[in-house]
């Protein structure tokens, strides 16, 4: 028994009292490997015990294991494997952290707020920009800016406020039409006058299924998920779309303040 | 007597004794107090110049009298160290109070100050006493033992206490180089026989970015 450390004093861990892929409090997480491997995002291990090995998701030896479990060949280079025995502890800028089970299951998270997971989970890009898939069974580590909330749809949350979703097919923009028609309602939606309550956008959710939200509306902050191809028909990929009918293929992009709707809403 | 009310309150009853806390963190006190700005963090004329020479400032105050002081600092969680004798290890800035008694001064770390981004020097607090230190997020104590070498990212990294031997590794490879590298290129580890503390969060380092 060491000298340091004495009773009534915080607590201290060592390899033998930290938890095994379980949070230590509600910042820390501790993954236990026996041999195995996990994926992190680079930059969030905090401390480990043991031999661990943290390489690039680009090193050659990798190769077969990134082939199964990670299908984002784009964004590579903000991942890393973590491989060895030992316990190691992970953080991320003091947010909340917490982990989940999946059981055969699908659940899409926004990119910033996925820490790590096992390999026997894939992580794909989603089809929505900016948010990251994960398909199979295993463990993940997601972080969030305080608690994370589970609700059942159907139900609209505030775009903020989402982490992510499981099982839902159906994650669709809603506008609360009636406030923002006529000449008024597009002064006010555009101009903040007359009472704007902010929270005529939210994101739509019906189905089964599970939402995730974060009990406030800072975002964290993004990290890149990597570019899609340019393709036609790829949501972000930057391909534009066959030149089509009516004022939304109009070509040229509409600056800020411009008044785009107003006219749209004329007739112009 | 130091305690904590919160996590992020630090609340120091005293009788007539005095602490050493950095400037500006009372926020409130009950009783008589006396605060005096101690120059060169109450080290004398060498402490003094050293600490301006090595660019690990603290400016400290002294507080003195009958009653109770609380001290806090922009929110962060605070942890209480005891000393019986051994070092303390800590960044100036995550120095949030020490009791009197304790004395402070500063040390070389060498490339490990370099890869925190926090220069090469570190200050030291050594006694008998409490002291509290400043983190973001509750700071996790890991204990180093001889079977159990740890090993600690330098952004994570705060303090440590004991008789630990600390040894910088690098993992620079020509694969670092084309942004393929591990993400942890600089670790410390410590060996030997002690407490490190980190914190659920890291500072922006050179380390993160390689």
């Amino acid at each position: 028994m060491s000298a340091y450390g004495a009773p009534g004093g915080p607590v201290v861990h060592d390899p033998t009292t930290l938890p095994a892929d379980d949070n230590v409090n509600a910042y820390t997480f501790c993954v236990e490997l026996k041999g195995g491997q996990w994926f992190l995002q680079k930059g969030k291990m905090i401390a480990y015990y043991g031999a661990i090995e943290f390489n690039g998701v680009g090193h050659g030896r990798l190769d077969r294991l990134v082939r199964t479990a990670f299908h984002s060949p784009l964004h590579a280079s903000d991942w890393v494997v973590a491989a060895g025995s030992g316990k190691m502890l992970l953080a991320d800028r003091a947010f909340d952290v917490n982990s989940y089970d999946l059981d055969d299951g699908n659940l899409t998270i926004r990119a910033g707020n996925l820490l790590a997971f096992q390999p026997t989970l894939a992580l794909k890009q989603s089809i929505v920009p900016g948010f990251l898939t994960l398909i199979g069974t295993g463990k993940f580590v997601a972080a969030s800016n305080g608690p994370v909330v589970f609700l059942e749809p159907p139900i609209r949350v505030d775009p903020q406020a989402l982490v992510g979703w499981a099982d839902c097919p159906s994650p669709c923009h809603h506008y609360d039409h009636g406030y923002l028609t006529g000449v008024l309602g597009g002064l006010r939606a555009m101009t903040g006058l007359g009472g704007a309550s902010g929270e005529e956008h939210q994101f739509e959710f019906v189905g089964a299924g599970t939402v995730l939200l974060q009990s406030s509306e800072a975002l964290m902050a993004e990290v890149a998920t990597g570019a899609v191809p340019p393709e036609v028909g790829v949501p972000g990929g930057g391909g534009t779309g066959p030149v089509g009918h009516g004022p939304q293929s109009s070509g040229a992009p509409r600056l800020p303040g411009q008044l785009g709707d107003l006219q749209r809403r004329f007739g112009l | 007597m130091f305690r904590l009310q919160g996590s992020k309150v630090l609340a120091v009853d005293m009788t007539g004794d005095a602490v050493k806390a950095k400037n500006g963190s009372m926020v409130a006190y009950d009783g008589q107090m006396a605060f005096k700005k101690l120059s060169g963090g109450g080290e004398g004329l060498r402490g003094m110049v050293t600490r301006r020479l090595t660019g690990e400032q603290m400016t400290v105050m002294e507080v003195r009298g009958q009653g109770t002081c609380w001290f806090a600092d922009r929110a962060s969680e605070i942890n209480l160290v005891s000393l019986r004798g051994d070092t303390l290890h800590v960044e100036s800035s995550n120095l949030l109070a020490t009791d009197a008694g304790l004395r402070t001064g500063t040390t070389f770390t060498g490339l490990r100050g370099a890869s925190q981004g926090n220069g090469l020097f570190t200050t030291t607090v050594e006694g008998h006493g409490q002291a509290a230190i400043l983190s973001d997020g509750p700071a996790v104590v890991l204990r180093v033992s001889p079977q159990y070498p740890l090993t600690v990212d330098p952004g994570a990294y705060i303090a440590h206490q004991g008789s630990v031997r600390q040894s910088f590794q690098s993992g620079v490879t020509f694969r670092t180089l084309l942004g393929e590298g591990g993400g942890e290129a600089f670790q410390i580890r410590f060996e030997g026989d002690g407490l490190v503390y980190v914190q659920p969060s890291e500072r922006n380092t050179i380390a993160g970015e390689v």
